[in-house]
């Protein structure tokens, strides 16, 4: 609309602005009520009549407003979108959708499933009949169907992993076009010329539909890779394109069997429209590569598969000849080498070393030539038999070694001792050129050249079975390469020498190609050299069936069951019967490919074709509807708040507050429409419990999960607490629970533990934090609050010995009684010993040193350090612990006011003796402790 | 084109606010006497030293004993000093009683953008602040028809109290009962009755010889009518309203009606030797207040109107 990617879906609606002059001038003569002004001195004036009374009108601009408001509202009634499709649908009978399912549609798959979905929604609203036509189904009747059913059809289309000869389908859209004369036809394309793209276009328009056919046709085209080559320093994937809009950069990924990924390559068009990507890895990982992929590109052309004809062979060559090699260039080794390198890696075993063919199979080849070696024995032999065994390929050429010899059983033959000379003085016979290839040999499709001529060869002894053993022979039927299955191997023998010397053959380039094959045999097992059974029911019948298929989207996966056997020898691409993917059983793999290794991409040409062609829109259409009835919605506010302003009414209070109430309400509309944003809220480092005790000192308890003991701690110290804050400087915080297996312990100076002996023991690591807080100058008191129950000299209480499997793990020092002139009791006050609830126990610290002789008469004796565990069987919080009025919750034994003033005078005694040390223990003290204690 | 609104019963109401308001500003003015000389023969005791003898509580002169006086009058102290006998004689000391009455009807709750305050608030502080002057000034303000003249310190709050639960809250005029002889009334309000209905009330209220003064509290909106364009007005007292469609038009008219509004008020009090006084809520109470003052101690020139 207006050359905006505007459209409407209710366009009808739009009508109803016809009728916004009549609203205007509705909203004209009915202004908003006036301002209501309460005037006290109006009874002067009330019988006045004025003398001009205007008609008010609405002002201007709330009419705009108002107006603009009415516009919105019809506007997303008529239900703007944004990026709409298309309105394609030409033709007023069915919709017949011709889909592209190539692999070549394979990348933007979904978008062609959204824009066939589209214009299949837009046929159901129309209500007509649609048939979705995959190029792939070819000859299938097109049968119409609801919208609804096509569209279940379209979401079960797959692409397939071949590009479909479209032209196929055109017989069956020509008899639907015949039958339904005004249907439309909608064509989404994929670019390629590949697959008759112009002739189905040309077949398309000459069936003359009611309006030209149209054709949607992606941005871009696909990459795709056709064949790859293992040369010798890196494996080149060969990438085509169809023109310049497909992607010019990327990335290939190259797999093995299991999916794993085994390297990488960039590739860069540039303006090209084919390219090369190497993967320069060593050898023995390039043979593992079972498959390249264009990496990020969903398609079957976009995979190339590589089996074992991709492999490079190790080749061993070992000749018969002389050490010394008068002339090296003539030697068969020479044209061997050059004929394999560029498909193996060969390595000649030098001349002179003492059992070549030991030294030649140590380096583990898969194909071991045998150049003009005679009689074959001893270890040599029974090596070479094992490696036939082992799926190994002997490759034996003829010579005088092996015609003067006696002959050995590695041979695929019988030879006739004594060569056979064509064109020599002694013969009338002409050389003989070669037969071509049969059927059943591996050579099978190579072109034989009529230079290529024998004249001298060994004959074989016609028996049997020579003729399903012969691989190629002349063209008067003598076996010239024969073969024969040992073991999981191979035994082939080429009659002729590796030199020129009895034929022209390895100056032929049908060396080069049979060497390869030959070669390419290397590594496979039995199943696959069906080569040497002849005749053709016999081939069919160990044709190679399906294995893993490759879909439209390049996945392997397990064969369709339309997927058919392919012949051996199959070297065709994937088509709808040999889909591409891996045939054959699992140990000998053949890859078929979706494209052949000289394919090319060709863009689709549909210049001078009646066709209406259309871009495949990949934008997502916005339905404008919500974000029109929110405008209209704060329009309306605006204009609630204007008229409320107009009458005056925002002066009252209620004004205010509706007016509060509208912004309020618009505020919530657009935080709600708004995306919602996630603070991502970092995790304070300190929380805020540790931050409290870092910066006050407060005292702290351990739970020992029995809820009347942990309410006595804490308001024992509680009690305390308050006690110190009255009578000392120190003004500790709240005291608090503490986990030691959870908080960090270094913020408190001191640690009451209660123990309860039905509490689990703490874990390990608790333990060890605890030791580490007693080790860093903290200090514990424990209180097995036992003091009644225990015996002096009796056995230990429950307590007691919940207390020591605690402390097993704990580096606990040497322990004694307090003793009278330990500091810890005259930090404070001056006590004798600590009591709580009970005044019997005994309170156990450090062992101080003894006195220096010369300190003996001092009040006041103390280590050089704070005691890091106390303990006590007295119950300390017990005897502390009062509610927070103040009244005492704990009888105290033996009882009475003093008692419990003791008890908190040695919790004072113990807070200040953690936070001061042996400060009173200083002589500067000594003097006024002295005159205290003798009154 | 300002705003104008009446205060609803969620406004703070009236109270303890106003008391204070009052007492700061009567404890911005001395204290006001009102003249002696028109108080010759009240009997009521007051601290206005008249500049004679009389009953007061100063001393003012010793006066040798004539025959046939009170024994009891004599000075025995002054008398003991010398041979004649002295009469001890106290300075004549007498007060005033002023009675005041505050417009508290629905009209009075008007309050525009321009004022300060509303009407009736004003109307209050002017009212209570005279109030604490005049006592402190050793005089008695009573309320018309609800209290006895009252001389305490805590002048305020009591006409405070009293006025709370008025039944007559919502009356526009005083009750017009007779004020006692030479007592001083103190009227304040709007004004803005039918003139033929105040001067009847003014008249009864100085049946008996009273007399006294009449103050305007006015909004300066209702001075100046400053309404433009489409206007919708409602009475304040009744239901009437008023619908214009040009308001300025009309600003001539109601100019010209208030003038002769006011006139008629101005010609009553002239005739019967009250004072009339405009006092608008865009200017400080301090001038009503200090203009009352003047009036109230002078009390001569009756019929001064001035605007304020």
């Amino acid at each position: 609309m207006l050359g905006l990617p505007l459209a409407f879906t209710v366009p009808a609606v739009l009508s109803a602005l016809v009728l916004l002059p009549a609203l205007y001038y509705l909203l004209r003569v009915t202004p908003p009520r006036p301002r209501q002004i309460p005037f006290p001195p109006l009874k002067l004036i009330l019988d006045l009549k004025p003398r001009e009374e205007k008609p008010a009108r609405t002002p201007p601009w709330l009419l705009l407003l108002r107006l603009a408001v009415a516009s919105v509202i019809i506007l997303a009634m008529a239900g703007p979108v944004w990026n709409p499709p298309p309105a394609t649908l030409a033709g007023k009978g069915p919709l017949l959708l011709v889909i592209d399912d190539g692999f070549a549609a394979a990348p933007d798959w979904t978008t062609r499933i959204a824009a066939a979905t589209e214009r299949l929604a837009e046929a159901g609203r129309r209500g007509t009949t649609a048939a979705v036509v995959p190029v792939s189904d070819g000859v299938r009747q097109i049968l119409p169907t609801t919208a609804a059913r096509a569209l279940d059809r379209l979401r079960s289309l797959k692409p397939v992993p071949y590009l479909p000869d479209r032209t196929a389908a055109l017989p069956a859209i020509a008899a639907a076009v015949a039958a339904y004369p005004d249907a439309g036809l909608v064509w989404i394309a994929d670019g390629l010329d590949n697959g008759r793209g112009r002739a189905f276009a040309e077949g398309l328009e000459a069936l003359k539909t009611a309006t030209p056919p149209t054709v949607l046709v992606g941005a871009t085209t696909p990459v795709a890779l056709a064949g790859a080559d293992n040369k010798p320093d890196a494996l080149a994937v060969r990438l085509i394109r169809a023109d310049a809009h497909a992607a010019a950069k990327g990335a290939l990924k190259a797999y093995d069997l299991k999916g794993l990924p085994i390297g990488g390559a960039a590739f860069d068009f540039g303006t090209a429209t084919a390219t090369e990507a190497r993967f320069a890895l060593p050898v023995e990982l390039r043979n593992s590569i079972a498959s390249v992929a264009v990496d990020g590109d969903a398609s079957a052309g976009a995979v190339t598969l590589l089996d074992g004809r991709w492999k490079r062979r190790r080749v061993e060559i070992v000749s018969g000849e002389t050490a010394d090699v008068s002339q090296p260039l003539l030697s068969p080794g020479f044209f061997l080498q050059k004929a394999l390198a560029p498909y193996a890696d060969v390595h000649e075993v030098r001349s002179g070393t003492p059992d070549p063919i030991v030294a030649g199979l140590d380096e583990k080849p898969s194909v071991l030539i045998l150049a003009d070696v005679g009689q074959i024995t001893g270890p040599a032999h029974e090596r070479l038999v094992r490696f036939l065994d082992e799926g190994g390929v002997l490759l034996r050429f003829a010579g005088s070694r092996l015609a003067g010899g006696t002959g050995d059983d590695l041979e695929p033959v019988t030879l006739r001792r004594g060569g056979r000379t064509f064109g020599g003085a002694l013969s009338w016979d002409k050389p003989k050129p070669l037969a071509p290839f049969d059927r059943a040999s591996p050579f099978y499709g190579l072109s034989v050249p009529t230079d290529v001529t024998i004249t001298r060869q060994v004959l074989a002894e016609p028996d049997a079975g020579l003729a399903g053993r012969t691989w190629a022979q002349l063209d008067d039927g003598t076996p010239l390469v024969t073969a024969e299955k040992r073991g999981k191997g191979k035994i082939v023998l080429f009659h002729v020498t590796a030199d020129t010397t009895w034929s022209n053959l390895p100056l032929s380039g049908l060396f080069v190609e049979m060497l390869r094959r030959v070669v390419a045999l290397g590594g496979e097992t039995a199943a696959a050299t069906s080569a040497e059974a002849g005749g053709k029911a016999e081939a069919d019948a160990t044709a190679l069936a399906p294995n893993r298929i490759l879909d439209g989207f390049g996945t392997l996966g397990s064969p369709p069951v339309t997927a058919k056997p392919i012949p051996p020898g199959f070297s065709g691409t994937g088509s709808s019967d040999h889909p591409p993917g891996f045939y054959g059983p699992a140990d000998a793999l053949v890859a078929v490919n979706a494209l052949a290794p000289d394919a090319t991409l060709i863009p689709a040409d549909f210049a001078g074709l009646r066709i209406d062609r259309q871009m495949l829109k990949a934008a997502q259409p916005i339905d404008l509807r919500a974000a029109l009835l929110l405008l209209a919605f704060a329009g309306f506010l605006i204009d609630t708040l204007a008229t409320l302003w107009l009458g005056g009414g925002l002066v009252a209070g209620r004004g205010r507050r509706a007016a509060t109430a509208a912004l309020l309400a618009f505020g919530l509309l657009t935080l709600a429409a708004a995306p919602h944003r996630a603070w991502a809220a970092g995790d304070p480092p300190v929380s805020k419990r540790d931050m409290d005790s870092a910066v006050t000192t407060r005292l702290a308890y351990v739970g020992s999960g029995d809820p009347t003991v942990d309410e006595t701690s804490l308001l024992g110290l509680k009690t305390l607490s308050r006690a110190l804050a009255n009578r000392t400087s120190l003004d500790p915080g709240e005291p608090v629970e503490v986990d030691p297996g959870r908080d960090e312990l270094a913020f408190y100076p001191l640690i009451y533990w209660p123990v309860v002996a039905t509490a689990p023991q703490p874990p390990p690591e608790a333990v060890a934090r605890l030791a580490a807080f007693m080790k860093n100058g903290g200090t514990i008191i424990f209180d097995t609050r036992d003091a009644l129950s225990s015996r002096s000299g009796g056995p230990p209480t429950a307590e007691g010995l919940w207390l020591q499997t605690l402390l097993a793990g704990v580096d606990v020092p040497e322990l004694e009684p307090v003793p009278r002139d330990h500091v810890i009791t005259k930090t404070f006050y001056l006590i004798d010993g600590f009591v709580g609830r009970y005044a019997n126990g005994q309170t156990w610290v450090q062992a101080l040193p003894p006195a220096p002789p010369e300190q003996v008469n001092r009040p006041a004796r103390s280590g050089d350090s704070v005691s890091p565990i106390v303990i006590t069987s007295n119950d300390l919080a017990a005897g502390w612990a009062t509610d927070p009025a103040g009244d005492p919750l704990y009888p105290l034994v033996p009882g009475g006011n003093r008692q419990r003033e003791l008890s908190i005078r040695g919790g004072i005694n113990l807070v200040m003796y953690t936070l001061t040390g042996n400060y009173k223990a200083d002589q500067v003290h000594v003097r006024d402790l002295l005159e205290r204690l003798a009154h | 084109m300002s705003e104008a609104r009446l205060l609803g019963p969620s406004d703070p109401g009236i109270g303890a606010a106003q008391g204070r308001q009052a007492l700061a500003l009567a404890r911005l003015l001395p204290a006001v006497c009102v003249s002696a000389r028109e108080v010759a023969s009240s009997v009521m005791h007051g601290i206005h030293g008249r500049r004679r003898a009389g009953s007061g509580e100063n001393f003012w002169q010793f006066r040798p004993f004539s025959q046939g006086e009170s024994t009891s009058r004599i000075d025995w102290r002054r008398s003991a000093r010398d041979d004649r006998t002295y009469i001890r004689e106290r300075e004549w000391e007498a007060a005033q009683t002023l009675w005041l009455w505050m417009d508290r009807s629905p009209s009075m709750r008007f309050v525009s953008g321009l004022a300060r305050q509303s009407k009736l608030e004003r109307c209050l502080v002017v009212g209570l602040a005279m109030a604490d002057l005049l006592v402190r000034g050793g005089e008695r303000v009573g309320l018309v028809g609800r209290t006895r003249p009252i001389a305490s310190r805590a002048v305020v709050d009591r006409l405070a109290e009293a006025l709370v639960g008025d039944p007559s809250e919502l009356a526009e005029l005083p009750r017009p009962a007779p004020l006692p002889a030479r007592a001083r009334g103190l009227l304040v309000g709007d004004w803005l009755s039918d003139p033929a209905e105040i001067a009847r009330t003014l008249q009864a209220l100085s049946a008996e010889g009273a007399r006294g003064h009449v103050v305007a509290i006015a909004d300066p909106i209702e001075e100046s009518f400053p309404f433009a364009g489409h206007v919708e007005f409602a009475d304040v007292d009744t239901s009437a309203r008023l619908r214009l469609g040009e308001a300025r038009a009309l600003r001539e008219a109601y100019l010209e009606r208030l003038a002769a509004h006011r006139e008629a008020i101005v010609a009553v009090c002239r005739r019967l030797g009250w004072s009339f006084t405009i006092h608008r809520t865009d200017r400080p109470a301090t001038e009503a207040v200090m203009r009352l003052s003047v009036l109230v101690a002078d009390a001569g020139s009756a019929s001064a109107t001035r605007v304020h």
